[in-house]
This record gives structure tokens, C-alpha cells and sequence, in this order.
């Protein structure tokens, strides 16, 4: 018989350096989960990604063992990534930090697409470009 | 390290998620967790007490809310908190009990009773370090142990990389090995080391830790080793194969874990490069654990 899950947790934390501190030690511990466990498994599967934000769903079970799945990395992270750029903007819709082009958009759009709400490439570009904007990053053609 | 920290709780639309990541990130969150609550995601952000005041937090819900309306998305919810740090670390202990590992290993919890058992027991409180038994990897490390220190050998001198809670080093000077030289870059487990010697009433002599790499161990023994323990990552295992290779006598011994099976290939060409024999891979799970021995 398949175990049941108690708990869905999302943890988007540094590539490799999954640690007992927050957000890991208090989201997985209490659910009951091995916390030193969880961060050595997730070091060594994302390790090779180091410098990236690696978002990651673990499924608690009953029996408090548990099962992960990572997931892509965060628009800001792609969008910083693809602009070339460390911050984003303190003032959005003021301050301009950076630009990406719109084939730029798109390949993080496909990046994020298995991630988003999104029915198709439009609509997950549309939601990428919303968080773009917040970053004070322009859209450029 | 921090003892109490803001939680920093958003509820927000899904639409809205790496947004507020980004904000929290920019505000110096080292991570973030979220939850599905009905159609709204609870995200939470956490942050050293010392390094913010109630007045930022406002300002981050005011700029969480801009973004909001800035996207034709509903105003999130946030509020915050101090947590303090022993409100998980608590929770988990009470889910640890005594654990048989191999033939002859039980682990127990620094905090109960051992049982009555014929079995080696190794009294462990891993703090904030790694090893606690239960994972895959330290199980194949010990299994292997058992297998590499039969009969009992005191002229034997064994290197513990990256020691962890050093149940590794522990377990082999329980077995019989003369000395363990343990090392890890992280003070925290330097520390958990070092308290779990005591607890396991070793002679400080016995089992010597010192905070640092591999490198360090030639200096701290004086000479080579007889086998050397490593259960880290395949990364820092692959660049530390030569190191590896000059801390252990010629017809001494490796036990190296952290690795997983599809990344054992690549370790086992490098480790016959430089002239190791892989004499076993045992498996547990997705971890595989090389016993390997120089000629």
C-alpha cells in the first residue's frame, strides 16, 4: 500500500548548501523529517548548481521518511542570471537596473514552464515579464 | 550563529511566488519555504533577529504589496514573528531512537537510555553536524567498517575526512583501530566530535579533531595512515583523490561514501588513476559506498 503524504513542503534554497538552519530546520522539522538527511541528499544532487537557487518539494510521509523532487529555479534568479546583473531595482517601475531581450524571455519562460500556472509559452512569458518589471529589468525587442 | 530569528509569513497568489522570493532575497533571506494553502501559497522567509528591525519588516510588506497591485494581483498577507532556533532542533529529536546498523552497530541517541544489547553501541547527539546513523550512507561507511577491522588491530591509524559527528571515527576505535585523525571544515562539527568522544568515554589521545581538510592529516599524524574514512559529496571526494591518495600507506585501506550510483563511474576511473584498487561498491538505496585499498 502506497504511504500517505502528510505534508507538501517547497524549500528554494542555495544550490549544495541546504543546512539545519531556516527555512530548512523549522519547515521540515516539524513534520518530524531528518533534517541532516534531507540536506545531504539535496547537496549532493544539486552541488553541480552551485550559485543557483534550486527550489525543491518534498513529500512527508506518515512515517516522517520522506521523497524530494527539484524543481526549476526562481524567475528573478533566471532573469538576474540573463541580465547579467546581482540586484534587482529597490524602487520598481522607477529605477531601471537591466534589460533582457525577448528571445531572453522566452528561453526562461521554457526554463520555467513545467513550474508555472501557465497554459502555454505566452502566458508563461507574460508571468515572467511581470517579475522582470518588478526587478526594474526592461524587455527589449 | 543566531538563536532567534524573523519569520517573515506571506500569503500570497501563486502568480506572485518568485517575486516574493526575489524581495525576500534581496532583503537577505537565505531561503525560502512554501506551502499550498487552499488557492494561495504561504511563503515563508526567515532572518536573523539581530539584522532587522519590526520598521524594515514593514517596509517589506509595503513593497510586497506594490508588487502586488503593480501585477493586478490581490494585496498578499504578511505578518512576522521571532522563532526561536530550539523550536525544530526539539521536534526531531523526539522521532530518533536506538537504530541496529549492520552486525554489530546500534546507534543511540545521546538523550535515552542504551538498550541491553550484545551489540557495539555508539552513543551519538549529532548537534547540527552530519551523521546521524539513519542515512544511507553512514550505514554503508560502518557495514564496511565491520567488514575492513575484524580482528581487532591497536597499531592501526585511521583518517576520518570530514568527520561530521564523527560516528565514523567512533565506530572504528569501538571496533579495535588504535587512533583516529578526524577532520572537518565546519567548527560545528569539530565540536559535536569532540562531545561525542566524551560521551563515548575515548580517550582524547585515541581520537584526535582538528578543524580543516585533508591536508591537514599528514601534519596531525606525523606520517601516513592506514585507512582513511570519507563520507562527504562525489564532488569533494573526486578533488580530493590525490590527497587522499598521499595520507595512506601503500596496502592501506579507503571506505568512501556520499556518493551516488550514478555518479560512482567517473570515481571509479579516477581512483584507478591514481592507482587504487575498487576492490568492492555496496549499495544501499540511491548511495553507493567504494572499499577500496592501495597495492
Amino acid at each position: 500500500m502506497a504511504k500517505k503524504v502528510v505534508a507538501l513542503v517547497k524549500l528554494a534554497l542555495p544550490a549544495g548548501k541546504a543546512a539545519a538552519t531556516p527555512p530548512v530546520g523549522p519547515a521540515l522539522g516539524q513534520h518530524g523529517v531528518n533534517i541532516m538527511a534531507f540536506c545531504k541528499e539535496y547537496n549532493a544532487k544539486t552541488a553541480d548548481q552551485a550559485g543557483m537557487v534550486i527550489p525543491v518539494e518534498i513529500s512527508v510521509y506518515e512515517d516522517r521518511s520522506f521523497t524530494f523532487t527539484l524543481k526549476t529555479p526562481p524567475a528573478s534568479v533566471l532573469i538576474k542570471k540573463e541580465a547579467g546583473i546581482e540586484k534587482g531595482a529597490g524602487e520598481p517601475n522607477v529605477q531601471t537596473v537591466g534589460s533582457i531581450t525577448r528571445e531572453q524571455l522566452q528561453k526562461i519562460a521554457e526554463i520555467k514552464m513545467p513550474d508555472l500556472n501557465a497554459n502555454d509559452i505566452e502566458a508563461a512569458m507574460k508571468i515572467v515579464a511581470g517579475t522582470a518589471k518588478n526587478m526594474g529589468v526592461t524587455i527589449s525587442d | 550563529m543566531s538563536n532567534h530569528w524573523w519569520e517573515i509569513t506571506i500569503l500570497c497568489e501563486p502568480m506572485q511566488e518568485d517575486l516574493v522570493f526575489w524581495r525576500l532575497e534581496e532583503f537577505g533571506c537565505r531561503g525560502t519555504a512554501s506551502e499550498y494553502q487552499g488557492d494561495s501559497r504561504l511563503i515563508r522567509g526567515y532572518l536573523p533577529q539581530e539584522t532587522s528591525k519590526s520598521l524594515d519588516l514593514a517596509a517589506l510588506a509595503l513593497w510586497l504589496r506594490q508588487d502586488a497591485l503593480s501585477l493586478e494581483l490581490p494585496a498578499p498577507l504578511a505578518q512576522w514573528r521571532v522563532l526561536d532556533e530550539e523550536d525544530w532542533a526539539s521536534s526531531w529529536k523526539e522521532h530518533w531512537q536506538p537504530q541496529e546498523i549492520g552486525d554489530r552497530f546500534l546507534i543511540c541517541p545521546a538523550w535515552l537510555t542504551p538498550p541491553d544489547s550484545d551489540r557495539t553501541i555508539i552513543r551519538l547527539d549529532p548537534g547540527a553536524a552530519f551523521g546521524t546513523g539513519t542515512h544511507a550512507t553512514t550505514q554503508l561507511c560502518l557495514e564496511s567498517l565491520e567488514m575492513r577491522v575484524t580482528p581487532e588491530r591497536k597499531d592501526l591509524i585511521v583518517a576520518d575526512v570530514g568527520c561530521g559527528s564523527g560516528i565514523l571515527s567512533i565506530g572504528a576505535l569501538l571496533l579495535g583501530m588504535g587512533q583516529a585523525y578526524a577532520v572537518d571544515t565546519d567548527p560545528l562539527s569539530v565540536k559535536a566530535t569532540a562531545a561525542n568522544r566524551d560521551l563515548n568515554h575515548i580517550d582524547p589521545e585515541r581520537l584526535i579533531v582538528k578543524k580543516g581538510s585533508v591536508e591537514r592529516i599528514p601534519k596531525m599524524v606525523g606520517g601516513q595512515v592506514d585507512g582513511v574514512l570519507c563520507n562527504i559529496l562525489a564532488e569533494v571526494i573526486v578533488e580530493m583523490i590525490p590527497d587522499l591518495t598521499e595520507i595512506v600507506k601503500p596496502k592501506g585501506w579507503g571506505i568512501l561514501s556520499g556518493i551516488l550510483l550514478d555518479q560512482a563511474k567517473p570515481i571509479a576511473d579516477i581512483l584507478e588513476e591514481y592507482g587504487w584498487i575498487v576492490a568492492t561498491l555496496w549499495k544501499h538505496d540511491e548511495w553507493c559506498c567504494f572499499n577500496v585499498r592501495r597495492p
